[in-house]
């Protein structure tokens, strides 16, 4: 039973405020979600609650106690315990293994108390209402039970504040319910949970009480009462404040031909039959949970990966494709943004196997002015650009290209709205220039922004087909299978 | 790995200068250890180097394999690759020169000299390309396999000397004809009679200057480099990310083979069992301090050779053992240094920004 807050937190990263004095509190019994925007500061505030990063200002109280010294260790001895979006546990232990590491129960001498341990997560796992396999590795589980694993890491050391940090973006939708189900079942036990999250709909279905972020502060809050629901259209205002999406500008464009048909691709377990068309000019968006088969259908159109059965028919038999991973699959960061704007085009500018290093230069301008990358230097390193600035080398690279199709992952994910901007632009050039796109995008206000019609992809298959003039509302129920 | 995209001059020029004043104190303290004062043995070291042209030529001989052999880690470097195996394909390729240079017969130098280079270059590159096969093929790590090659490359050479490619009762190759021969450079500048300084010399530069050029203005040697630095982006874009390692392996291992013109065709005439024995090596020295750079590998080289050459000169006060401890300290010196300004990278150039918000997003990171 402990009562978690936060008093006036400020937190700076380099020149850039990531909380500006937020004041947070989240009582025993109560499922508490914390809501924003990408770069609200959601996550910074509760890594500092769990004592994972120092706050520049204010206080981390556990019961009107400060947490002093401000560690991760302290912040677990006095009971607070954090799930990160990115699991940390050991692929080849079991899952009785990793929930005890670090905290076995000993016999003499040191001897592991196997059995104790077995007993002690037996009942954690009934506790979650979860049949946990407790002698699988964990590199056999799904995201589902891996997640399961961590939360029982966290019930071992006996944590009484569980703040998980986005725990269904890796999720399907039917595992998102069973893991309310378990953190409701721990907060009628008298534990304090907190899920930040940036899911309207789940915070409608599960929350108890919900705090908006924008820009640092707390812009919105309210507790559920008695009889009444929560305002989850007020805290939605509140997490876009000023910042309305800009009307919709999408000129119109006349379909032309078919620049890609793809039918009954199925791949292992992450696609189970796309069908799928893109017209010249048209620009087609992929809503859906994250780990529903987005990655794998990118993979699939690039080129990169092979499908067990169906056929992929591309106009002009290649794609230009934006990976979501931009520093993973997009750039050379100590290459220079030469390099980068020209990466994989060298053949263009060669001569019996000689650079004609004029021609790539023009080109490469040619290309950073067109994308407005800032600061417009082709000598830079690509590392030494903002995400923003990345992002844009890429996308102008991946435009330039003229392929009959473009497919961009998260074309803004991590980015600010001036470069999102700069970057919806582009899109929309290269498709009233002929291009055919298919956005896939986890930002529906993006999607909607963009696109002339939105699939939503589910298990691995397009389950709907909406006007970019559909509610969040209705687009969400198809994601999560019609129960939102 | 770390890939090997230059870094400013100034951060180089610090992490050169900073291994060199450890290593100068190194000596210092190595040398009043021995009870003789440092100032002293350098002005003999000096005297034995550069001090005279037989001295300066001297150097120049060892610096000739250590060029080619730096250039050739060098290469790898650039791929990522971390080509440990240098000195056996250096091993392998002077035995194929010493092997060949003596079976050419009457032919005239301008076909001869060609001829046994490219059997260098070609044996070197052969030797590399089976780790080359085994990392691309099978994911083998490169440092792994290529040390293995070096000891196979031993025995090889070894069992082949004794089975045959001798002389009866020697483990040493015929001479070399006149025709394929590397004459000295005394020819040229007669101050360097009787150093062992060769037209080697060379064909170190333009080897080493070749793949300079090329790394910058070639398709190969440009896309090397990209996909030392990052090989996934690469095989995104469609760039045939094996064929280029692969490429880089075989070049690396041709450029160390090519370093066999400073020993068996330059100085000795023929192959012996050690001939060149730790050139390859050296050239992992030479490929670390030289910092990615033309410049910076012929001064490393020249560094290096200074030293050995110098260990002699000094031998008589101190064991020429010294300078291979330096040699040590300034590797793990501009190692360290390394670390050291990677970590002292300004967090906004780093891979993972923070979380920021939105509306600060735009200024330039880094820059």
């Amino acid at each position: 039973m402990t009562v978690l807050e936060c008093r006036g937190i400020a937190k700076r990263f380099d020149s850039v405020q990531a909380v500006a004095g937020a004041s947070f509190e989240a009582r025993p019994g109560r499922i508490h979600a914390v809501v924003g925007e990408n770069g609200a500061g959601k996550s910074t505030l509760l890594k500092i609650a769990a004592g994972l990063l120092s706050a520049d200002e204010g206080q981390v109280l556990l019961d009107d106690r400060e947490l002093s010294p401000h560690t991760p260790r302290e912040a677990l001895r006095r009971g607070v315990a954090m799930v990160q979006q990115h699991f940390a546990l050991v692929e080849a232990f079991t899952a009785l293994e990793n929930v005890v590491l670090g905290a076995e129960p000993k016999r003499s001498l040191g001897r592991l108390d196997v059995a104790k341990a077995r007993d002690r997560v037996l009942g954690i796992a009934r506790d979650l209402g979860a049949d946990l396999p407790l002698d699988a590795p964990v590199s056999s589980l799904g995201v589902g039970d891996r997640q399961r694993v961590e939360i029982a890491r966290a019930l071992f050391r006996d944590a009484d504040v569980i703040i998980l940090d986005e725990p269904t973006s890796v999720l399907a939708p039917q595992e998102a319910d069973a893991l309310y189900l378990a953190l409701r079942r721990l907060a009628e036990r008298g534990r304090t949970i907190v899920v930040v999250t940036h899911k309207l709909d789940e915070v409608r279905a599960y929350a108890d009480a919900v705090t908006a972020m924008r820009r640092g502060r707390i812009a919105y809050r309210e507790e559920k009462t008695a009889g009444k629901d929560l305002d989850i259209e007020a805290a939605a205002d509140a997490i876009m404040g000023d910042d309305k999406p800009p009307p919709v500008v999408r000129p119109a464009r006349e379909l032309g031909e078919r620049v890609l048909s793809a039918s009954k691709l199925i791949l292992g377990r992450a696609l189970a039959g796309i069908d799928l068309e893109v017209r010249q000019r048209e620009i087609v968006g992929v809503a859906g949970v994250e780990g529903n088969g987005q990655r794998e259908l990118v993979e699939v159109l690039a080129g990169l990966v092979h499908t067990d059965s169906g056929e992929v028919r591309l106009e002009g038999g290649v794609a230009s494709v934006v990976h979501e991973d931009r520093h993973e699959q997009g750039l050379v960061l100590d290459a220079s943004v030469r390099d980068n704007l020209v990466l994989g085009e060298l053949g263009r500018f060669t001569h019996f196997g000689v650079l004609d290093a004029g021609r790539m230069e023009a080109v490469a301008r040619e290309r950073l002015e067109r994308g407005g990358v800032r600061p417009p230097e082709l000598d830079l390193t690509a590392r030494a650009l903002s995400g923003g600035n990345q992002q844009k080398v890429v996308l102008a690279r991946a435009v330039s290209r003229r392929a009959s199709l473009l497919v961009l992952a998260h074309p803004t994910r991590g980015v600010d709205l001036g470069a999102a901007r700069v970057i919806h632009a582009q899109v929309l050039e290269a498709a009233s220039e002929g291009a055919g796109v298919l956005v896939v995008s986890a930002d529906l206000s993006e999607l909607r922004t963009l696109c002339d019609r939105i699939l939503v992809l589910r298990r691995g298959r397009f389950v709907a087909t909406f006007e970019p003039t559909a509610s969040d509302a209705s687009i969400g129920a198809a994601m999560l299978g019609g129960q939102a | 790995m770390a890939s090997s995209f230059r870094h400013a001059w100034r951060t180089d020029a610090l992490a050169v200068t900073a291994a060199l004043a450890i290593a100068w104190i190194v000596f210092d303290l190595a040398v009043w250890g021995y009870g003789e004062a440092p100032l002293e043995v350098a002005r003999l070291l000096w005297g034995g180097t550069w001090g005279t042209a037989y001295g300066a030529g001297q150097v120049l001989f060892k610096a000739t394999p250590l060029l080619l052999t730096g250039a050739a880690v060098e290469v790898g470097l650039r791929a990522g690759l971390f080509n440990i195996g240098a000195e056996g394909q250096l091993t392998v390729a002077s035995l194929a020169v010493g092997v060949l240079a003596a079976h050419l017969g009457g032919v005239p130098a301008v076909l001869g000299v060609p001829v046994v280079l490219a059997a260098a270059l070609a044996a070197g590159g052969a030797w590399a390309a089976v780790p080359a096969w085994l990392r691309v093929r099978f994911g083998a790590h490169e440092v792994v396999s290529t040390i293995m090659m070096n000891r196979i490359a031993d025995a090889l050479v070894a069992w082949l000397l004794a089975s045959g490619l001798a002389l009866r009762g020697s483990l040493r190759t015929a001479d070399a004809v006149p025709g394929a021969r590397l004459p000295r450079l005394d020819v040229l500048v007669p101050a360097f009679r009787g150093s062992a300084v060769s037209f080697a010399l060379v064909v170190a530069a333009l080897g080493a200057a070749g793949m300079a050029w090329a790394a910058r203005r070639t398709r190969i040697g440009r896309e090397i480099a990209l996909v030392g630095g990052n090989a996934r982006a690469c095989e995104a874009e469609r760039i045939p990310v094996r064929r280029r390692l692969a490429q880089a392996f075989i070049l690396s291992g041709a450029l160390a083979g090519l370093a066999s013109a400073g020993t068996v065709l330059g100085y000795k005439g023929y192959f012996e069992v050690g001939l060149g024995a730790g050139a390859g090596f050296g050239g992992l020295a030479v490929a670390l301090l030289g910092r990615s750079r033309l410049v910076g590998l012929v001064l490393a080289a020249l560094f290096f050779g200074t030293l050995q050459q110098g260990g002699l000169a000094i031998n008589a006060h101190v064991p020429r053992e010294v300078m291979d401890v330096l040699e040590g300290v300034v590797i793990l010196a501009v190692a360290l240094a390394d670390v050291r300004m990677r970590n002292s990278t300004p967090p906004a150039a780093r891979e993972t920004p923070p979380p920021r918000p939105p509306s600060s997003l735009c200024k330039e990171g880094g820059a």
